[in-house]
């Protein structure tokens, strides 16, 4: 998959685009859409979001309208004129599998397929599929034969399974690529009431830097989206040093848009002194 | 919805924690939308749009480090907006009831509706304003008791102060602009969802002003 600057906006703080009518274009090599279910979710009670130090927790809870509401609006899609991932998620195998079918006749339309398997905030979630090595590999075998075509990721967090075993399954299977890594579970008092979500900001940065590192040491070919704490180019650059094919940007929206183009901006100069 | 670049042209201190934020421009924005403004912390932080002087402005109370910069340090803030649906056009005359972090929206429900203003502070007001002012509890609780014969009601302050008013005024036609802790401001991240009468709503795009028997108290 080519994504040109390597930069991707990644799927929940990117929402649908919405983000595209404050940033140039030219420095967003894809956008992944918000994770749709099969089923509409209405997701989490508020309140959803609260700032640590150095740290951002969210319990958004994949709200989404479901995968046949979403088919509904692929138009809206077509007009954002950048390259899309779509975003996958399911609670059980079978969810996962009946998703990969029901968007079959229209993986054409997208750039690329990512399968969330990490969201921590959905009870039976993702988290606990990757948990479970027999059912995870089952879905990663029939995903595959389902969208043979598609240029398909995963999105894994850093619990469960160790990512570059992780990533070993999906090499097996002629999976594409691996987005790492995603929210970590966290815990937050706000005003003295518990928050239990997942965490992002600068506080992943090293442990996304060593997950991109482990997969990278032992798959050469694989693409690799990292995603955790990326806030400026330098945090890019040691990224791109350790073995990330893209750049994706989540919870930095959040501070400022304009993150997207510093970094797109350095991406495209280093892509330059390439050539 | 644009990206904006604000010079500070003043800064104005209302009460002990509340300021006034002057810009040196007045640009386009409807009565209730807000902007996103970056400080150091992590997250955007929403900031109702008003009036003071003729200038854009915000009023903001220093609640945190990210406030605390804007009042003490800042001297251009970066920000995107306007944002949220404006308020829109009630019969009859109106009462805005708010602390004075929106004391500079005041001036634009002002000049737009058939308004009079209540504005309740915990403190007393370090300046002089043009509109009737309630000093702490007491005060403002006779004031809400004797403003009963207004046709509409728009609400801004604390949680526990909007709730004061919605009993108070309950059956009447209520307006609540809500705070709700804001990721994104444009309805991308889903994370200022609130519970209504019609489930989930979000107070970047469905709100910030919502019709006080949509909401549950």
């Amino acid at each position: 998959m080519l994504v040109k600057p390597p930069l991707v906006l990644l799927s929940g703080p990117a929402g649908f685009g919405e983000w595209l009518e404050l940033i140039d274009k030219s420095f967003i090599g894809a956008l992944t859409l918000k994770t749709i279910t099969l089923n509409p979710k209405e997701g989490n009670k508020p309140s959803r979001m609260a700032e640590g130090n150095n740290y951002i927790i969210n319990r958004i809870g994949l709200e989404n309208p479901g995968v046949l509401k979403f088919l509904e609006m692929l138009d809206t899609f077509k007009n954002l004129k950048s390259k899309i991932i779509l975003s996958l998620g399911g609670d059980t195998v079978e969810e996962y599998l009946k998703i990969a079918e029901t968007i079959k006749p229209y993986s054409k339309e997208f750039d690329a397929i990512e399968f969330n398997f990490s969201c921590p905030n959905v009870e039976k979630g993702g988290l606990s599929i990757v948990g479970d090595l027999q059912s995870w590999e089952k879905i990663i075998k029939t995903v595959r034969k389902i969208l043979p075509d598609s240029f398909l990721i995963a999105k894994l967090g850093i619990e469960g399974i160790f990512v570059e075993n992780a990533a070993d399954i999906l090499v097996n299977n002629d999976w594409n690529g691996i987005t790492l890594i995603n929210t970590v579970r966290g815990l937050h008092f706000e005003n003295g009431k518990i928050i239990l979500g997942g965490l992002s900001g600068p506080l992943l940065k090293p442990i996304a830097l060593r997950a991109v590192y482990e997969v990278r040491k032992r798959f050469s070919d694989i693409f690799i989206i990292a995603s955790g704490g990326i806030y400026n180019s330098n945090d890019a650059e040691e990224f791109m040093k350790v073995g990330a094919s893209a750049i994706g940007i989540g919870s930095a929206l959040f501070k400022s848009p304009e993150i997207v183009e510093e970094i797109g901006k350095k991406l495209m100069e280093v892509e330059r002194s390439n050539d | 919805m644009e990206k904006l670049y604000l010079k500070v042209q003043e800064k104005v201190q209302v009460n002990k924690d509340t300021w006034l934020i002057i810009f040196d421009e007045d640009f386009n924005f409807e009565p209730g939308q807000f902007i996103m403004v970056e400080t150091p912390k992590l997250v955007r932080k929403p900031f109702v749009l008003g009036r003071w002087s003729d200038k854009s402005s915000i009023s903001v109370q220093v609640k945190g480090e990210g406030t605390k910069w804007i009042v003490e340090e800042s001297n251009f803030l970066k920000a995107h907006g306007p944002l949220g649906k404006p308020f829109t056009k009630q019969a009859g005359k109106g009462l805005l009831i708010a602390s004075p972090t929106c004391l500079t929206l005041a001036n634009v429900i002002k000049e737009i509706f058939e308004t009079d203003v209540l504005i309740g502070s915990r403190t007393p007001l370090i300046i002089d304003i043009p509109y009737k002012t309630a000093i702490g509890n007491e005060d403002f609780m006779n004031s809400l008791k004797n403003s009963m014969g207004y046709d509409w009601y728009l609400v801004y302050g604390s949680k526990n102060m909007q709730k004061t008013v919605y009993d108070i005024f309950k059956g009447k036609k209520l307006f609540f602009s809500l705070e709700e802790y804001m990721g994104c401001g444009i309805g991308a991240c889903k994370s200022c969802a609130i519970e209504t009468k019609h489930g989930i709503k979000h107070v970047c795009t469905d709100g910030p002003i919502f019709a006080g028997d949509e909401l549950c108290w």
